[in-house]
């Protein structure tokens, strides 16, 4: 008999067929997205003026997201002016420590991570984590999903966005220096669509309650508030297209162009440091909220290396839209920021920095909780399973 | 005034971080932790070094003066720390006695720490024991002679008028009969002193 290895975890062997076929896959797709984006550039050239393009949308009602342009034509783009020399720029980003099912008593930790740069000054910057830790029942009560009685990633999620808001709110204000330009920028999507997916309505109307109000401070304290994301995968102004193409009619042509982000579209329109037109998201959870805390955004090319770009979508509310001095703000700051931050904003990576909990913080974590109870004559209950994984025996 | 905070330690050694007002001790300088009840430790500076404070950052060139990055980069120098490794080599006991040996606790974690005046050498003096302990039992990360060079401007530096050429003559002797007689070494020593 001879000798059979041993399987690795992971068998590559039987992977590599799959890989190749992968490879092949892509290939084929690839192919058909490059024929959808020469149609959508076309459509794009031939779409008409904005008040026309939205009744357009108005009439056949689609049944996908389309954006809704703000603007007056669609073709629009602008350069980035200078940036200020000087202007106050904070970032936030959160990150959190989700309820452990096999831990006794249940409880969860959101950690803000947010700094303040003057730039152009020789002011020291502010960076700090502020971490919030959730643990008293009746606190919990209120989060706890009907269905599982217990409390969800999502939820968890849903409080960590609302935790950076308003972490973000408190520094931008702390941070403000008379006749300095301000703007607050944040990492991720504004559009809080995942609210909707929590299926408990009485608490999804409380969190859009609260995230508008947070929306609301920004707005009285007159702070520009931007959201950035990199390789953004919506297609609202793809589905803008498709209705300009006819896609909704009942002889729609043989070419849909479902399956295209916009980022592709804007790649080949926008030139280095250009921004797009400003587009109001169709995003249904928009409609509850009050139209001047709606979320707009534009698409950002970012250069990057050999001369090509990178698109990125910069959101922000709709008060924000109406002042184009905020978003020439706004646009010259995130161009400058993905300068130093070699494609990505240097201050929300900075932020990042301070928001992330690595393993190694995560252990430290239930060490601290389990010393705590410990003193007080309890003890934190970890399942079995769960000491298993932490530390695997031979 | 403190200068920093040790934040490793042993009987033999500690590492200090260095406070961001603070300047950074001079390498073969010495430097002092109080213990509580009255013990003090002194260290010789036998190693400064320049890093970033988070152990998955590290630091790249970024093409900027100073000045633009404290404009436009403002955290990179907040990431930078300094720390410092001194080797005890004497302690003072409760009753002010200087004993140049291993004192028989480690500093503190978090203990401040101080730089000692250059007279502090005038305490650290005659018999050079602590020589003793530097020459034989040296860090081995630490090109030894180089800090012996340090360690004899420091006897210079701590003294006004002929005291201090004396100090040093004494100093050297010491030196000579703990490297045996290797005029070569000691006098490569002797000759970096000027």
């Amino acid at each position: 008999m001879g000798f059979k290895p041993q399987s690795a975890v992971l068998d590559f062997a039987q992977l590599q067929q799959q890989l190749q076929d992968f490879a092949a896959y892509q290939w084929r797709q690839r192919n058909v997205l490059q024929e959808k984006l020469r149609a959508a550039l076309e459509a794009w050239a031939a779409a008409p003026e904005a008040e026309a393009l939205n009744k357009q949308v108005k009439d056949v009602r689609p049944s996908w997201l389309v954006a809704q342009l703000l603007g007056t034509r669609l073709q629009e783009c602008r350069d980035a002016p200078e940036r200020p020399a000087t202007v106050t720029v904070v970032a936030a980003d959160g990150s959190q420590i989700f309820p452990d099912r096999h831990v006794e008593p249940p409880c969860f930790l959101l950690n803000v991570g947010r700094v303040a740069f003057q730039l152009g000054t020789l002011e020291p910057p502010r960076m700090e984590s502020v971490p919030r830790f959730y643990y008293r029942q009746e606190d919990l009560r209120d989060f706890l999903d009907d269905r599982f009685e217990a409390i969800t990633v999502e939820v968890v999620s849903a409080l960590r966005d609302e935790y950076e808001l308003e972490a973000l709110l408190e520094l931008a204000t702390e941070a403000r220096r008379a006749g300095r330009p301000l703007v607050a920028l944040l990492d991720g999507t504004l559009i809080r669509w995942m609210i909707r997916r929590l299926h408990q309505r009485e608490l999804e109307e409380r969190l859009i309650q609260r995230y508008a109000e947070l929306l609301e401070g920004f707005q009285k304290e007159q702070i520009p508030l931007a959201s950035y994301i990199s390789r953004p995968g919506g297609a609202e102004v793809v589905n803008l297209l498709r209705v300009v193409r006819g896609e909704c009619t009942p002889q729609p042509p043989a070419l849909s162009l479902e399956g295209l982000p916009d980022r592709l579209l804007f790649a080949q329109l926008l030139k280095p440091g250009e921004r797009s037109a400003v587009f109001l998201s169709g995003s249904h959870i928009q409609w509850a909220y009050a139209r001047e805390h709606q979320i707009a955004y534009v698409y950002l090319a970012v250069p990057a290396r050999y001369g090509t770009v990178e698109i990125a979508r910069i959101e922000f509310p709709q008060w924000v839209a109406e002042h184009t001095d905020w978003l020439d703000l706004l646009h010259a700051v995130l161009l400058k920021e993905c300068e130093k931050g070699q494609g990505y904003p240097m201050v929300l990576a900075e932020a990042h920095e301070r928001a992330i909990i690595r393993g190694v913080d995560r252990e430290a974590f239930y060490d601290l909780i389990g010393r705590q109870l410990l003193q007080n004559g309890m003890t934190l209950e970890s399942s079995r399973k769960q000491m298993s994984k932490r530390r695997p025996v031979l | 005034m403190p200068i920093g905070e040790v934040i490793e330690s042993s009987t033999r050694q500690f590492v200090a971080e260095v406070y961001r007002d603070q300047a950074p001790p001079a390498f073969g300088s010495w430097v002092c932790v109080a213990l509580p009840e009255g013990w003090r430790l002194y260290g010789l500076v036998s190693h400064v070094e320049l890093g970033s404070t988070e152990p998955g950052r590290r630091p790249m060139a970024l093409g900027r003066t100073p000045e633009e990055l404290r404009r436009e980069m403002p955290h990179v120098l907040e990431l930078i720390r300094t720390t410092f490794r001194a080797q005890v080599l004497a302690y003072e006991d409760p009753q002010g006695r200087m004993h140049q040996t291993l004192p028989p606790y480690p500093a503190s974690i978090h203990a401040f720490v101080e730089a000692c005046p250059p007279t502090i050498v005038q305490r650290l003096s005659r018999p050079y024991d602590f020589l003793r302990m530097l020459v034989q039992s040296p860090d081995p990360a630490v090109p030894i002679d180089d800090l012996l060079v340090a360690v004899l401007r420091q006897i210079q530096k701590g003294y006004h008028g002929p005291e201090g050429t004396q100090a040093l003559i004494e100093a050297g002797r010491m030196l000579s009969r703990l490297l045996r007689d290797d005029h070569e070494r000691l006098e490569a020593i002797l000759r970096r002193l000027d």
